[in-house]
């Protein structure tokens, strides 16, 4: 029987499951949206792969996204890794040369600088989404054109039309302004995407040195409307993973390999059947002091595993005590 | 008369003073959402987040009854030069009439001498001159103390520990009223340091992180989101580019004898930000070099939302980050609670000061 590695990567928007063979390749690929529901499309993704291969090993579990450490505690993770590092992890295993990776996911972007495999810099977006997949959908939802439709269409565009991009409300009244101006749809939706590249690459790519080779990852780079826009505006190829969607699944994944593999440990995987628990996060206001944190507390099967989102560490401490108690 | 003071940092100095003068004094309460829901309704939109946060924790420490408050800052090109007077008439329109006492560099304030006058009462020069300098003594101590603790927690073998020891040395000075007193919290702050049981890491694998930047947001953890002990938990050492005892030494003492911290910073500083521009961004840039000489692995820079001085030295940053090669990362502190953007930033942070360190060792 072989062994697999999970990934699973739980964004604001989506949610990925995926499973690395030993030579690395995708075997299982599994997409959602996370809906605000991350613990069921956690679960459908990983009961999906067992009925899909029953037969499989799991030798370990990395998480990574917004959810990581929901996600973290649900599975048993051997590996909890932030997303920069993880998609970082990821590129160089397939690319090791890329110097510069660019990634936009649903709500946020990233730029990632490496140096010989390593991390040396990088940039988030921070309160702003303009420049991300959310804003992408959005403006494909008001224009009426399904957001798989929307790069083809950038593409089909014969007039340069130019939409202010530092602002998702300023972008959208520009492009209403446009319309009435009578310029079409495509050359519209190709201002859009350059719009974006433009207000990423100088928003979260501010003060940075970009180096090539470009990797361009996340799930808006399905849009070939996107692509082009980059390639316009950094002047120079960029490469897209052949993963490019799951990248941070996949980079947990393999981080979880490297660990189990350093430390022959065994994987701290709960098991398929521990999907069967009932697994309860419930959020309370803790009104000890008037920080009135907002607590979080994962309960499986009436039992409490997991507390985080108290400043002060009370409860932290009280879940400590009760567990070693019960133990 | 109560008097109270803005929260920042170890407060029972302050409290410390106040009281060896034979005042009255009430501590405001540590930073809460309350705090900053205060502050963020009754300051001006545009002001920068300290100025939000302390005046949310004068308004508490009003509705406590306090009716004299003492703070410093006033001098300087940045907003920070009007806090004093903004924070006053706003507290006046709220119906708090009290008298807020501003002190700052003596020989830049031609009132400080009478601003003391009113906070010695009635004691006579002599008993100032002897608090004074007890007081500044028990700083230099606990800011001692504080630098090893945190030197410490990284390595705990038990989560909580160095906390917990951190907090009955503070229990302990909080104790001593005169030099014998200091002397024998001194002491017994040792033992309790000793206590703390750490794991043996070798010297290569340790990652040294320096905190730079806005004197508030560095110093108050309640704001930040406890930063030092979140850098600890990630098993980082830590140590900042301010302390009290060293704002003391460059802002109140002539520097006759010995240079202060911040001079040397400032020095430091100076090929890169030449004059002051307000707020601490000579010192941001100079500490940043001052923490590389001494072999630190990274910095944080940590700045308030749109604070003028800070997003100056924010631009030049990349320049030293690139020049003397150490990763620097820029954290804008706001009144937003959600921390997950900063964590994973911060987080990705000490894997890139790791790998880096990991790759020069191996080199």
């Amino acid at each position: 029987m072989s062994k697999v590695f999970l990934g699973i990567d739980v964004g604001s928007v989506s949610t990925n499951v995926i499973a690395l063979d030993h030579n690395y390749e995708l075997l299982f690929n599994y997409y959602a949206r996370t809906s605000g529901q991350p613990i069921e499309s956690i679960k459908t993704g990983l009961e999906k792969f067992h009925s899909q291969y029953p037969d499989l090993i799991v030798a370990g579990v990395g998480t990574t996204g917004s959810g990581r450490q929901l996600a973290g505690v649900m599975v048993g993770a051997d590996v909890v890794k932030n997303e920069i590092t993880a998609h970082a992890v990821a590129t160089t295993h397939f690319h090791p040369e890329v110097r510069t990776i660019f990634e936009i996911g649903g709500q946020d972007s990233k730029i990632i600088l490496l140096k010989d495999g390593i991390v040396v810099d990088f940039a988030m977006n921070t309160v702003c989404a303009a420049g991300t997949g959310s804003f992408l959908d959005h403006q494909a939802e008001r224009m009426k054109i399904p957001i798989e439709k929307f790069g083809e269409m950038a593409l089909k565009s014969k007039n340069e039309v130019r939409i202010a991009g530092r602002c998702t409300v300023f972008a959208e009244s520009d492009m209403i302004a446009k319309q009435q101006y009578g310029f079409t749809k495509e050359d519209i939706i190709n201002g859009l995407c350059q719009a974006l590249v433009r207000n990423y690459i100088n928003n979260v790519g501010r003060g940075k040195k970009l180096e090539p080779p470009f990797a361009f990852q996340g799930g808006v780079a399905a849009n070939v409307g996107i692509r082009a826009a980059f390639e316009k505006e950094i002047k120079h190829k960029v490469i897209i993973p052949k993963y490019f969607g799951v990248m941070g699944a996949i980079g947990a994944a393999i981080l979880a390999r490297e660990k189990i593999e350093k430390s022959q440990e065994k994987t701290t995987f709960r098991g398929f059947g521990a999907l069967q628990t009932e697994f309860v996060p419930k959020s309370f206001t803790c009104n000890g002091c008037s920080n009135s944190c907002e607590v979080i507390r994962v309960t499986a099967g009436g039992k409490t595993i997991a507390v985080w989102g108290d400043r002060c560490g009370t409860w932290k401490e009280k879940m400590k005590q009760s567990l070693s108690e019960a133990i | 008369m109560k008097i109270s003071f803005p929260y920042m940092g170890t407060v029972l100095v302050y409290k410390k003073l106040l009281q060896l003068l034979g005042h009255e004094v009430i501590i405001p309460p540590r930073p809460t959402k309350r705090t900053i829901d205060l502050g963020v309704k009754y300051s001006p939109e545009f002001a920068c987040f300290p100025f939000k946060v302390i005046m949310g924790t004068y308004i508490e420490a009003c509705e406590m009854g306090v009716d004299t408050i003492v703070s410093s800052g006033g001098f300087g090109p940045c907003r920070a030069g009007f806090y004093g007077e903004i924070h006053r008439r706003i507290l006046k329109s709220l119906g708090y009439d009290i008298d807020l006492i501003i002190l700052d560099q003596p020989l830049q304030d031609k009132n400080f001498l009478k601003k003391v006058k009113f906070l010695k009462g009635n004691n006579s020069w002599l008993d100032v001159i002897k608090a004074v300098k007890f007081t500044y003594r028990l700083i230099q101590e606990i800011d001692r103390f504080e630098k090893e603790i945190y030197r410490l927690m990284p390595y705990e073998t038990e989560p909580g520990q160095a906390k917990k020891a951190w907090n009955s040395i503070q229990a302990e000075f909080d104790q001593a009223i005169d030099q014998a007193g200091l002397e024998r919290a001194k002491e017994r702050s040792l033992d309790i340091l000793k206590s703390i049981k750490v794991h043996e890491i070798p010297e290569k694998d340790k990652i040294r992180i320096g905190i730079v930047g806005e004197i508030y947001v560095v110093m108050e953890p309640s704001i930040n989101m406890d930063m030092e002990e979140l850098l600890c938990k990630l098993g980082c050492e830590v140590e900042r580019s301010q302390y009290l005892s060293e704002w003391v030494d460059h802002n109140l003492l002539p520097n006759i004898f010995k240079k202060s911290r911040d001079a040397m910073f400032i020095e430091k500083g100076k090929p890169y930000i030449g004059r002051a521009i307000g707020g601490h961004a000579q010192q941001s840039v100079g500490a940043i070099v001052d923490f590389k000489d001494r072999n630190f692995d990274g910095i944080i820079h940590l700045m308030p939302f749109a604070c003028l001085p800070e997003l100056i030295s924010q631009s030049i940053i990349p320049r030293i980050s690139k020049e003397h090669n150490i990763p620097v990362l820029t954290l804008a502190i706001d009144e937003q609670t959600g921390q997950t953007n900063a964590l994973t930033r911060i987080e990705a942070f000490i894997d890139l000061v790791r790998n880096k360190k990991a790759s020069v060792n191996i080199a």
